[in-house]
């Protein structure tokens, strides 16, 4: 089942790490932007009005080949909403309670977060089951490992230095292939 | 947490999940940066606390990630959730002891770690100068993983070593308070 992007937040709201996949599916997803969206939003949402909106927006930025956001800005827009979202539930029903996913017509994100408020996001295919164990797993095996281990690495990561490093990279994609194939 | 849960994961997860190095070596390797920091600031022992607090904050800001990729322990309730959680599961697993908490504050943000037993400071004697045994904090790093660690949990704390069985005290205590909870970042304004 395929998994389109992953991305980790630090405390200071910034984003450290993108990695998007299946680049290539999108494209082709392009050319037939209008029927190519409906097919896939007819069988999976019943009531595409409950969306979030903006995940709306973010699906449109993936679709519309011009108007489509960078990966900053894409990254900017999900920290947004899983701000906005976690914050809310927060609100709602003490602070110890957490959004595990949400799910809008054509893909589901999916959040895990530390105690020291680093937030884990992926986004993935809307039949992929639960991935918090996932995401944990990827901040217990990989983060701290590969990251927080490396003596090398800041202890902060100003504009993502020192996590994208070959042993967090190379890790992650097998990770995620074993993810894909389940 | 209560007290009891607390030292069944702290010895579930130590049995189970760290890798163990010889105590020794541990030892010998504290007592040499402590010995090399006192040579290199001459004998000022109030600039060699200040640089063991510093090491060890650095320390504390990623063992705090290590803390709970292997615990897997959530966020504490309250500062005295936070104590035992220190004492029973923290030094547990890091160093195989558990610190007893005790002379809590009234208003329930300060306690004392009182250290029956401390690995770092086996075999040591301080210096015989006449200052090393009224200025050095001999296990000051401790101070400094504590204050670093809870600083990435949001808890901006205070920790000072208050008596040392190295200087003839009769018991080895830190002294924890918690300044203040930090406030969740907020991100920038987008302009």
């Amino acid at each position: 089942m395929p998994i389109y992007s992953f991305y980790i937040f630090d405390r200071h709201c910034e984003c450290i790490y993108v990695k998007q996949w299946l680049e290539r599916e999108r494209n082709s997803l392009r050319p037939t932007t209008s029927s190519g969206a409906s097919i896939i939003n007819s069988p999976l949402s019943g009531a595409p009005d409950k969306r979030i909106s903006a995940g709306t927006i973010a699906d449109q930025s993936l679709r519309t080949a011009p108007g489509r956001l960078s990966v900053q800005d894409d990254a900017k827009l999900v920290f947004g909403v899983v701000f906005s979202l976690r914050n809310m539930v927060r609100k709602l029903s003490g602070p110890e309670d957490n959004f595990v996913s949400y799910r809008t017509g054509s893909y589901k994100l999916h959040y895990y977060e530390t105690a020291t408020n680093l937030k884990f996001v992926m986004l993935t295919d809307v039949k992929m089951s639960n991935l918090r164990v996932v995401l944990h797993q990827i901040y217990v095996n990989l983060y701290v490992e590969y990251v927080t281990k490396n003596p090398l690495s800041p202890v902060e990561h100003p504009g993502g230095e020192g996590v994208a490093v070959e042993l967090f990279e190379l890790g992650l994609d097998r990770f995620v292939q074993t993810i894909q194939e389940a | 947490m209560s007290s009891t849960k607390a030292a069944r994961i702290g010895e579930e997860v130590w049995k189970t999940r760290i890798d163990k190095v010889n105590a020794e070596l541990v030892t010998l390797t504290y007592g040499s940066i402590v010995a090399q920091l006192c040579k290199d600031y001459e004998g000022d022992y109030m600039e060699v606390n200040k640089q063991l607090d510093k090491m060890g904050y650095n320390i504390g800001l990623r063992l705090i990630e290590d803390f709970l990729a292997k615990t897997n322990t959530g966020r504490c309730i309250n500062f005295r959730d936070t104590a035992e959680t220190i004492s029973k599961i923290g030094f547990k697993v890091f160093l195989n002891i558990t610190p007893t908490v005790t002379n809590w504050a009234t208003d329930n943000k300060q306690f004392s770690l009182v250290f029956e037993e401390n690995p770092l400071a086996d075999f040591v004697e301080l210096p015989d100068d006449g200052r090393a045994q009224n200025e050095l904090w001999y296990s000051n790093i401790l101070c400094g993983v504590l204050r670093g660690a809870l600083e990435m949990v949001q808890m901006q704390v205070d920790a000072h070593f208050t008596s040392d069985v190295l200087r003839g005290n009769e018991t080895t205590e830190m002294r924890v308070s918690l300044i203040r909870i930090i406030d969740d970042e907020l991100p920038p304004g987008d302009d």
